[in-house]
């Protein structure tokens, strides 16, 4: 005699929940966690350039990390090397760009360079945005918006199937909700990598850069930039980038001077 | 008589004691004479001496001597007798001469004097000259500066010539004289460009007798100080220039002058040569950071005036500093108290004394401070450091730490009134960048981000493409239960399966009738709801008849009408030749067998 298996739904979206979840929360293997350690031991007991090496050798093997840039870039901060540590904040910023500590840090480090430069002010519709689009690290959103559009419409499927008029009638608008909701975190997903790809950026390593106005060497020289100054990258003419300042002034540097974020 | 002798010997015995010291010099009034010039060549002796045998003078004419001469002085009970032996002499020809030594004996030991080298050149002075001085009456006669410049002047001394930055150099500036002096005033106070000058308070001109250079000064000491370089590199000890009131005897012109002699006031102004000190940097190797400047020698006590004491009442801690060198100059240690204890500036209190040893005594900071909360704090000890010159190292002296209880105190005692309530801001000490993270790397390979990659996309799409699956199989359910027959039917297995179990369970338990009743049921309502047969209508005729207008084979519907019959018959008495699992077997192959078919 056949019997058939009723297939249990409810154990179907959590299997499904949890699949979705796990590579979100999953760790890097143990050799990248040893040499963590070790570096973060190194920096506490102040051997900067060693703990630099360290968090170089976790970078070098292909992995990223808003956690170990910052880590490598308040090493270099210690050592004085002002430039690199701005360098490795701004990529730590760019994986993390809501976290507090990378930002303090970033004006520190800002404090200690040659040139100030007073930013211009921001429309505030624009501030909010950007701060909007960049609560949350751009994989983050991406996590939770898969998260929330899978959940919305297995709440959707719930509603399809369900007898309870009140469950029918919740799962229905809570479903919408988070379809709503999962479609907004993918939509600033989306936003914050284009607008990471919009801001091409980059910091000055050399100690003083004249800039010109025209991608030549004879061209008239507009001003001078020190390393450790955060440009950004409008446009490239062969090995002459077009950069602009926080001032909004621009000009021509040969791409040699500038490091990319 | 007897008397007179013992007199004479208790003398001698006297002379000898005090003459024990015996000192025998030979002075010249010139070094530098002219030929047929005169001079004075005296043999001093301090205290006594016999056999005196005067030198050779083959390069000179004795003019006069040896003239003894005899003094004898008493000053505050100390005797000393001199006896000198005169000679004036006139060089014979021009060349640089030495007087050989003279000697003399003294209680059994031959003393002798150093030579001294006389230059003759040129020719002596006219004796015109001096003659028209004398035959033209002048009240102030041409005196010839060069020769005064001998007579009277001035000289710097420093004990060192090299010295490192903040080390004390001692200076004197003396005058030396062979001619009378009225009065003198210095210029101006030297400029000492370079130094920290602190002047020896004089105690008064206490003349000397010192020979300088082979002649006899009356020597003293005006001006005394002591001088600490502030910059290294070569720096020059200014010269000090004294204007003398000077009284010359010239020679006489007439008989008035012969009885009272021909005296001459001038003015005359000398200096002292300028002295240039090496200042040394101190050594960079081993200077520690709290290094604040101390040069010299030191020694450092500190206290406190309670031990205990309430919140906001005052403590008293005093830093004593106390030795020899560049006092002055040394500023207040610094000290660490808690953040919540009050510190005041220091007062400072000095008792320093200058004396010709130098700079010396000691220098008190005394800070004052509040504690502003309970609790037991510790006064950090002060390390004072400072650069020995005599050793060329650095020092730093340690002190002790002191722990001082602070009770509760009245709240309002000390508080100004503003401060109203007990609350108070936060201090901000100092800034530094945030903490490195230590939680986890959390770490991904590059261009393997979630975001963009396939399982991202593949995920977003499972949503939808599920719901819409959702939404075809509902349709599909729904159309599928809304035939109650179908249905009815499509339940029939799962009744069946139901009575059959509950059969199985009977045949275990070994209960016959109970298991045969089970079996019947179960093919009844099999049957029944596969066949859409009402209760009521349900019969073996019925149910052949239904199943045959299904086209089921004979067989089965055979094999199915004899386990019906079987199980009826079973009910009321027992059955023989089958076994009640074949029974069972049967009953449920042949349901399967409708279910297949049908």
């Amino acid at each position: 005699m056949k019997l058939k298996i009723k297939y249990n739904r409810l154990n179907r979206g959590l299997y499904l929940l949890l699949m979705l979840a796990l590579p979100l929360f999953s760790l890097g293997d143990d050799k990248v966690n040893a040499l963590f350690d070790k570096a973060n031991q190194l920096y506490a007991k102040a051997h900067y350039p060693e703990a630099v090496q360290a968090y170089q050798q976790i970078l070098n093997a292909g992995y990223q990390s808003a956690v170990v840039y910052f880590n490598t870039g308040n090493a270099y901060y210690k050592m004085d090397d002002m430039p690199s540590a701005i360098l490795y904040y701004e990529k730590a910023h760019k994986l993390a760009p809501n976290d507090q500590d990378i930002s303090i840090n970033i004006q520190f480090a800002n404090l200690k360079i040659a040139d100030k430069i007073e930013p211009q002010p921001e429309f505030f519709v624009n501030r909010w945005w950007h701060s909007f689009i960049l609560f949350l690290p751009v994989n983050k959103l991406a996590g939770l918006g898969v998260l929330f559009f899978i959940g919305g419409f297995a709440l959707l499927i719930w509603y399809l199937f369900t007898r309870s008029y009140i469950i029918k009638k919740a799962s229905f608008y809570v479903g919408v909700i988070a379809i709503l909701a999962g479609i907004v975190f993918i939509f600033m997903a989306n936003r914050q990598v284009s607008y990471f790809d919009g801001h091409h950026q980059a910091i000055v390593f050399s100690n003083s850069v004249i800039v010109k106005g025209s991608p030549d060497l004879n061209a008239k020289p507009l001003f001078v930039i020190h390393d450790g100054t955060k440009v950004n990258i409008n446009q490239t003419n062969q090995n002459w980038i077009e950069i602009e300042l926080p001032n909004g002034n621009t000009g021509w540097i040969t791409i040699d001077n500038v490091k990319d974020i | 008589m007897k008397k007179r002798i013992g007199l004479i010997i208790g003398l001698l015995l006297c002379t000898t004691l005090l003459f024990a010291q015996g000192k025998f010099v030979a002075t010249a009034s010139k070094t530098n004479v002219g030929v047929g010039e005169q001079f004075e060549v005296d043999f001093t002796m301090n205290g006594g001496g016999t056999h005196f045998s005067p030198p050779d003078f083959h390069d000179f004419d004795v003019l006069s001597g040896p003239n003894m001469e005899s003094s004898f002085t008493s000053v505050n009970g100390v005797s000393t007798m001199s006896i000198g032996y005169g000679f004036i002499l006139a060089a014979k020809k021009e060349g640089t001469f030495t007087i050989d030594e003279a000697a003399v004996v003294l209680n059994g030991h031959t003393l002798t004097t150093s030579p001294i080298k006389i230059k003759v050149k040129g020719q002596a002075p006219p004796q015109q000259a001096q003659q028209a001085q004398a035959a033209a009456p002048d009240d102030n006669p041409k005196i010839d500066t060069k020769d005064l410049s001998k007579q009277i002047f001035v000289r710097a001394v420093t004990d060192k010539t090299k010295a490192y930055v903040g080390e004390q150099i001692k200076v004197y500036y003396k005058i030396y004289t062979r001619v009378g002096i009225l009065g003198g005033q210095p210029d101006k106070a030297p400029d000492l460009n370079g130094f920290w000058n602190q002047d020896v308070p004089s105690k008064g001109t206490v003349w000397k007798s010192e020979v300088y250079k082979g002649i006899r000064y009356n020597v003293a000491t005006v001006k005394e100080s002591m001088l600490f370089p502030q910059h290294a590199g070569d720096l020059q000890i200014d010269p000090l220039a004294i204007t003398f009131m000077v009284e010359l005897r010239l020679p006489s012109r007439n008989v008035l002058d012969d009885m009272y002699g021909n005296i001459k006031q001038m003015k005359y102004s000398s200096k002292s040569q300028p002295i240039t000190i090496h200042a040394m940097a101190l050594p960079a190797a081993g200077k520690p950071a709290d290094f604040t400047g101390a040069v010299g020698n030191y020694t450092v006590y500190t206290d406190v005036d309670k031990k205990e004491l309430k919140a906001n009442e005052t403590l008293n801690y005093t830093v004593d500093i106390s030795g020899t060198g560049n006092l002055n100059l040394i500023n207040s240690p610094k000290i660490t108290t808690p953040v919540d204890v009050e510190k005041y500036d220091p007062k400072t209190n000095d008792h320093i004394v200058v004396d010709s040893n130098g700079v010396s005594g000691s220098r008190q900071f005394s800070y004052l401070l509040i504690p502003r909360h309970q609790g037991n704090f510790t006064l950090n000890p002060v390390e004072f450091t400072y650069f020995n010159p005599s050793t060329q190292k650095y020092v730093t002296v340690p002190t002790k730490p002191f722990t001082i209880k602070v009770d509760k105190g009245d709240a309002q005692a000390n508080v100004p009134a503003f401060n109203s309530s007990d609350q108070q801001d936060i201090k901000l000490l100092g800034s530094d960048i945030r903490y490195i993270k230590t939680s986890s790397a959390d770490v991904f390979k590059n261009g393997e981000g979630f975001y963009d990659s396939a399982l991202y996309y593949i995920l977003l799409l499972l949503g939808p493409v599920l719901f819409i699956g959702a939404v075809f199989y509902r349709r599909w359910m729904t159309e599928y239960n809304s035939d109650i027959v179908k249905v009815r039917s499509r339940e029939a297995s799962r009744m069946a399966a139901k009575h059959l179990a509950f059969a199985q369970k009977e045949l275990t338990a070994g209960n016959r009738s109970a298991f045969y009743d089970a079996v019947a049921k179960g093919l009844y309502g099999y049957l029944s709801d596969k066949l859409n047969i009402p209760v009521s209508d349900l019969n073996k005729e019925n149910i052949v008849t239904q199943l045959e207008a299904r086209k089921l084979d004979s067989t089965i519907i055979k094999q199915l009408v004899d386990t019906m019959d079987l199980c009826e018959m079973a009910r009321f008495a027992p059955v023989t030749g089958i076994s009640e699992q074949q029974v069972f077997d049967k009953a449920k192959n042949t349901i399967n067998e409708i279910e297949d078919k049908i």
